[in-house]
């Protein structure tokens, strides 16, 4: 190993950092802080904006994975394959400063690219599952269930968090590092520019080749989507609409979806309505037992979809209020109590004053509109 | 030119009778014949009772809805809202001309209504009162 004096001798001024690199990363540091924030802090309807940066991350990470193999000499893997081992080396050359300088990425930083990358490829995979599984949609909807969905929220989630530290671990990194090394590293994530030794023989980028691939994977991925996506999403049964449920609870209420309680609440619901909510709501027998089975045979039961399980669940003293379920008071906790009886809500059951799609049963977040005023 | 035209337009319309619709007429036939049947004194339907039956408040009925007003509001040309916050298209006939020309739906509602607000069916007489007190609305 040269000595450092001897190292700090033959460095030059080089363009370590390619553009597409550096593009590479403050890209990514935009879409990875827009994701945690639109994630972690921002109201739930920011679910479109959220997972379309997750798009925009996956692509980022496949473009990464191709100029690992095709980019110039310090973009490739090849040039920044260390082991722990050898970051554990440098870590320990780091602190005692002593140890040797590299112009690519040092082994300490490799271990933290590993990790961020493969942190990002399981965020963007099991975001897949959430999308899929717990909304139903996307190019998974038709073959996870909510059970599936609903267990990815939890390890999405934690990820997210541990990427945090990750990120934190990152930026510690750098600035420790740049101040050990008495080398700033982040400039040169700006400019290219980089203090180092030029290797003898530098490979350099091989744009088409990597293009070719781009273009292959995005063909690829353009065959299979749309074929996944053309499943019909799992657990949503066809269901044809009751002209005489909508018309007859539709007379005083927007009528309620029948995947919002359980086939036993439904039927207590039915057999009251002459003290509906403290109203008489009697039906002629025919009507009733019409809409009666029509709620049965599309009762939660019959339904695989976040709302269908949150609510069949009811409250033990009023199993026919789909309100007084402990997973709707969970969802809407946070609210004013006042926005429930504002003149455009009026009362907590009008789930179509927030939820414009209330009546699919869907309740995606990104159909959430809360009225002014 | 236009301002006598829309002053004529407007005599016109205040001067129009309450307009009358067979199926509305059948149905109040049917109430008449039914309140002469409970009191032979019965002599014909009132306006100003009916009115007075919206307006009150009555205590024999649901505590949620003590009078028709509580939901369609006190004048019966403006749009009322249910419980539930869904909004009622106006029960006077000058603004929802369909209204009282369904059987079905008038026996429907007046069942249900009178037991919310008053805690007993209505009376052929009472039905009839309301429906004419609301038809020159």
């Amino acid at each position: 190993m040269t000595s450092i004096a001897a190292e700090e001798r033959a460095q030059r001024r080089l363009r370590v950092w390619d553009l597409p690199t550096r593009l590479f990363h403050w890209c990514l540091v935009g879409l990875v802080s827009f994701a945690l924030v639109t994630g972690l802090v921002a109201p739930k309807w920011w679910v479109g904006p959220h997972i379309l940066a997750g798009y925009g991350i996956a692509i980022l990470l496949a473009f990464r994975a191709v100029w690992a193999f095709y980019g110039p000499e310090y973009s490739r893997l090849s040039s920044f394959a260390f082991g722990p081992k050898q970051a554990l080396a440098h870590l320990r050359g780091l602190v005692r400063l002593s140890g040797r300088h590299y112009t690519g990425h040092n082994p300490s930083g490799a271990m933290m690219i590993f990790a961020l990358f493969g942190f990002l490829c399981l965020l963007v995979a099991t975001g897949f599952l959430v999308q899929g599984g717990f909304e139903k949609q996307g190019p998974l909807a038709g073959f996870l269930t909510f059970a599936v969905g609903n267990d990815a929220r939890y390890v999405h989630k934690a990820l997210a968090l541990l990427l945090i530290g990750l990120i934190a671990l990152h930026l510690a990194g750098v600035l420790v590092g740049s101040r050990l090394m008495n080398e700033h590293l982040i400039m040169p994530m700006i400019t290219g520019w980089k203090a180092g030794v030029p290797t003898a023989d530098p490979r350099p980028a091989r744009p088409l080749a990597a293009l070719l691939w781009l273009a292959l994977l995005a063909a690829a991925v353009g065959a299979i989507v749309p074929q996944l996506a053309s499943r019909p999403a799992l657990g949503l049964p066809d269901m044809p609409p009751n002209a005489v449920m909508l018309a007859e609870c539709g007379a005083c209420h927007a009528p309620f979806h029948p995947s919002l309680l359980p086939r036993a609440s439904w039927a207590i619901l039915m057999a009251g309505l002459s003290d509906h909510f403290g109203e008489d709501a009697s039906l002629p027998a025919a009507k009733r037992d019409e809409i009666a089975a029509y709620l049965s045979r599309y009762a939660a039961e019959a339904w695989d979809t976040k709302a269908a399980h949150r609510f069949a669940a009811v409250a033990p003293e009023n199993p026919i209020s789909i309100t007084a379920t402990p997973g709707w008071r969970r969802f809407h906790a946070r609210l004013d109590p006042a926005l429930f009886r504002s003149h455009a809500v009026g009362t907590p059951g009008n789930c179509t004053a927030c939820h414009k799609d209330a009546g699919t049963g869907r309740f995606d977040p990104q159909a959430i509109a809360i009225p002014e005023g | 030119m236009t301002r006598g035209f829309l002053l004529a337009l407007l005599i016109l319309l205040a001067a129009a009778p309450v307009r009358a619709n067979p199926a509305r007429d059948a149905i109040l036939a049917a109430f008449a014949t039914q309140a002469k049947r409970d009191d032979p004194a019965f002599a014909g339907f009132s306006a100003d009772r009916g009115k007075a039956l919206w307006q009150a408040n009555h205590s024999g009925g649901k505590p949620e809805t003590p009078s028709c007003a509580t939901c369609h509001t006190k004048d019966p040309t403006a749009a009322g809202q249910t419980r539930a916050g869904k909004t009622i298209a106006p029960m006077a006939v000058s603004m929802t001309p369909d209204r009282f020309t369904d059987p079905e739906k008038v026996a429907k509602w007046f069942a249900r209504n009178c037991n919310n607000v008053l805690g007993r069916a209505c009376s052929a007489a009472e039905k009839g009162d309301i429906i004419t007190y609301l038809s020159g609305q």
